[in-house]
């Protein structure tokens, strides 16, 4: 199975930062401890969430992460150098050129471990979806073997492998190339945290989808759900991954993992709790719920939102994913080098190369 | 001898995935693909700080530069990291150089811009600076807006409102807001909600990141026209601008550190750098074989594509090369620059052709050629003529460039003390000497 981690300062449960906080625990290398422990448990990828995406901006909560999602996984990048790092942006706080920019930059930095979470809004479904073409179109400015480099004959690159978009659509209009060289991913991996009214676009563009269900029925529906709608785009099940999002509760037994629940419920906090399957349980007892959810659901795996940070991260990490590994579930070790390679999916080919192969 | 108590030049390495001269790529000691090489940018910054330099800087635009491709496609100007991305991974990666980038003002929102900023410079513990430009370029224009490319007056209008919001997103919470004990998570009397509604932006709310170490990130600007020395004058710490001669140096010099006192500001709360191409070698000789080795390597038509893109033209070539620069058109891209080139081909009386040449090392930057003791007496003449506080440092080619200026430069001018041993502190402003602005400042 195919597990991620959502990497926060305190915690998911609203009321972590009072038993763990301190100013310091908002900094860059707390952060980065968490996402050097879950690379030492060879997760698929660390995620980052951001709630200017959704939220009222002057909402300075525990929950959120006090960086730019985009400009903190640049810096990860450079000190996690095999975990895959997917950072939020909403496609109303970036221009599409900027925002592609951004990301094939990311995955140029992280030589090909970079995912753009995508936000978008469901009232305006044409013009999101006109984004997200806009920006995979830009992702292709250049072919794989564009730049050669050659210092004798004086040729960067061959001027035939450089592909001006050229888009004109109701919403944008941008000429490209991108100033970015094709990404080492081909182009960077696009998630989606599906919600009931933006399944047709993760159905459309998503590869890795979260479902952030609150029971089991809702997340078995949410799978049936998508599932169906990926054939209407000419989709395969097997062209993406879909994950539930677990906030596991790790003890010796269900019992005392109940317990720290209930303690951190007891505390006053003013957000919500995160959107996911709680588990309670010792290490074994949740490797079982985990695998009897990724028989049953349909999934590919799980986003884990530890609820107290590190704690929880620690237990999972420790206790869980070597479990799991004894169950030949989870890999030991990372065996390629891209998050996509992590996630098995493929790299997406260049069109000019596609038409190539169809016509020979 | 150092004299610890004179002033010292401040000192930055504008870097270049292929080096400021345009054929630097090709040159056998050059990294080609430095544009895709994190590891090549990291060690140049740590290179640069265990020099104690102030800063990097990387400059930007949002497009390629050159709509030839056939031209383009002989260049490595076309492709490289997104400056903000670039300058987030050399933060975790160096602890006191100053990391700046360019970001415009054209293409970017106020609270966006900001944050990210804030963002770099929390990595960072207080090094971030913004080099605030306003895009002179169609190419940028035609990636964002069917109306093509603003003219100066409008572009400028809405940087001037820009950076009045920016900095109110910064200045939204106090240093000691995040209180985080256990029961209190944010003092609400540290916060200080942004509602800015103005002409060209409403940005509301508060930035989402503790209060930078060093106050605000640092402001660059590299304004030459009217408009955009105002803008300097009012908000900048730091400004680079491109001088050819001691007298141009100096005529900007005084020009922008005399608009100051209007702003409220001392002249010294802005340091002056301007560019400079420095080919070392440790005789005049070997600096001069240096440089005509990068002389060979410019092909005729990417040297004059890069003159006339500099001069705002579409084609230059249907100019004799060994005629004169004709009379040229005001436009509305970098009009000093425009006239920084006419201006140098009418001193020397050079051809179109001498002129490209001369002009693709450093983009009209000043260059200087010659032993250590010479670059450092042209670089001290300046400093002490109030043409400038201190240099960008452009190296005609990467590493090698930067590494002959660090290893036989800059020992050279800290034997005349007008350079530092060690940093004075931590964040970019501290070692620049520039104030820690107060709030709403
Ligand atoms: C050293 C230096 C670096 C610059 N970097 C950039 C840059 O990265 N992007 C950009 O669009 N303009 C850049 N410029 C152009 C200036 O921002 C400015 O537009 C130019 O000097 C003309 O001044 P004006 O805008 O007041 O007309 C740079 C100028 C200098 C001197």
């Amino acid at each position: 199975m195919h597990i991620g981690i959502s990497i926060t300062p305190f915690g998911h449960h609203p009321a972590a930062w009072r038993e763990n906080g301190s100013p310091d625990t908002m900094d860059f290398k707390h952060l980065a401890a968490q996402v050097k422990k879950a690379e030492d448990g060879a997760l698929d990828f660390a995620f980052f969430a951001d709630r200017l995406g959704r939220r009222p901006i002057d909402d300075l909560s525990p929950q959120a992460v006090p960086f730019e999602p985009t400009t903190l996984v640049a810096a990860l990048a450079t000190v996690a150098r095999k975990i895959g790092l997917i950072a939020t942006a909403a496609t109303s706080q970036h221009e599409p050129y900027n925002l592609a920019r951004r990301f094939a930059s990311l995955d140029t930095i992280s030589k090909g471990r970079a995912g753009w979470n995508l936000v978008i809004s469901p009232e305006t479904v044409a013009r999101e979806e006109e984004y997200i073409d806009v920006v995979s179109g830009l992702w292709d400015s250049w072919e794989d073997d564009a730049f050669v480099y050659d210092k004798a004959s004086g040729r960067f690159f061959v001027p035939g492998k450089m592909h001006v978009l050229n888009h004109a659509g109701a919403h944008f209009k941008v000429r490209g190339p991108l100033n970015v060289n094709r990404s080492p991913q081909g182009k960077p991996l696009i998630s989606q945290l599906l919600t009931g009214d933006t399944l047709d676009i993760a159905a459309r563009s998503a590869e890795l989808i979260f479902i952030g269900a609150r029971s089991p029925d809702e997340a078995r529906a949410l799978v049936a759900d998508i599932t169906q709608r990926l054939g209407r785009h000419a989709r395969m099940r097997s062209d993406v991954r879909i994950l539930a999002n677990v906030v596991p509760y790790i003890a010796g037994t269900a019992g005392e993992a109940r317990e720290i629940r209930d303690r951190l419920d007891a505390l006053p906090a003013a957000g919500e709790k995160p959107a996911g399957l709680e588990v309670f349980g010792s290490p074994i007892g949740t490797a079982d719920r985990l695998q009897d959810w990724s028989e049953t659901f349909g999934i590919d795996g799980f986003m884990i939102l530890p609820p107290l940070v590190t704690e929880s991260t620690h237990a999972f990490i420790d206790g869980v994913i070597p479990e799991l590994s004894k169950r030949g579930m989870f890999r030991n070790a990372y065996m390629g080098s891209t998050l996509r390679e992590h996630l098995g999916l493929r790299r997406p080919p260049h069109p000019a190369s596609r038409s190539a192969g169809a016509s020979r | 001898m150092s004299r610890a108590n004179s002033r010292q030049m401040k000192l930055g390495a504008f870097l270049m995935a292929g080096g400021h001269h345009i054929g630097a790529w090709r040159h056998p000691d050059a990294v080609a693909e430095a544009g895709v090489d994190i590891d090549h940018f990291i060690g140049l910054a740590q290179m640069a700080e265990a020099a104690k330099l102030d800063m990097i800087f990387v400059e930007d635009a949002a497009a390629i530069r050159e709509r030839n491709v056939n031209i383009a496609s002989q260049a490595a100007r076309s492709t490289g990291f997104e400056p903000l991305s670039l300058l987030a991974a050399l933060a975790v990666n160096t602890s006191h150089i100053g990391l700046v980038a360019t970001a415009s003002t054209t293409y970017n929102d106020p609270y966006g811009l900001a944050r990210t900023f804030a963002s770099i410079d929390q990595l960072s513990g207080g090094r971030a600076g913004w080099n605030l430009v306003t895009s002179a370029s169609e190419l940028e224009a035609e990636n964002f807006v069917s109306s093509g490319l603003r003219p100066h007056a409008q572009r400028y209008e809405r940087a001037e409102e820009f950076a009045a919001a920016a900095t109110a997103v910064w200045d939204s919470v106090d240093a000691g807001a995040y209180v985080v004990d256990g029961n209190v998570y944010v003092d609400p009397g540290k916060l200080h909600p942004v509602d800015h509604r103005g002409t060209h932006f409403t940005a509301a709310g508060l930035l989402d990141s503790p209060r930078s170490q060093q106050g605000r990130p640092v402001m660059v600007q590299a304004g030459a026209s009217d408009a955009g020395k105002n803008l300097a004058a009012r908000t900048a710490d730091v400004v680079f601008t491109a001088a050819q001669t001691l007298e141009e140096g100096q005529e900007y010099y005084a020009d922008l550190k005399a608009r100051m006192p209007s702003f409220d500001r001392e002249p010294d709360d802005l340091k002056i750098l301007p560019g400079v191409s420095p080919i070392v070698g440790r005789t005049e000789s070997e600096a001069r074989a240096k440089y005509d080795a990068l002389q060979e390597l410019i092909p005729d038509e990417v040297g004059v594509a890069l003159l006339a893109s500099y001069l705002s033209v579409k084609d230059l070539s249907q100019y004799p090369l060994e005629g004169p620069l004709p009379e040229m058109p005001q436009t509305d891209g970098i009009q000093s620059r425009q006239q920084l080139i006419i201006d140098m081909g009418r001193r020397e009386n050079l051809s179109i052709r001498q002129l490209a040449r001369h002009f693709a090392g450093a983009r009209g930057h000043w260059q200087l050629i010659g032993t250590p003791a010479q670059i450092a007496d042209e670089l001290e003449e300046r400093f002490y003529a109030k043409a400038a506080d201190g240099f960008n440092i452009m190296g005609a080619l990467f590493p090698a460039g930067l590494e002959d200026f660090i290893i036989l430069v800059i020992p050279e001018l800290r034997r005349r003390g007008l350079f530092r041993e060690e940093y004075e502190g931590r964040t970019l402003r501290e070692n620049l000497g520039t104030r820690i602005p107060a709030r709403g400042a």
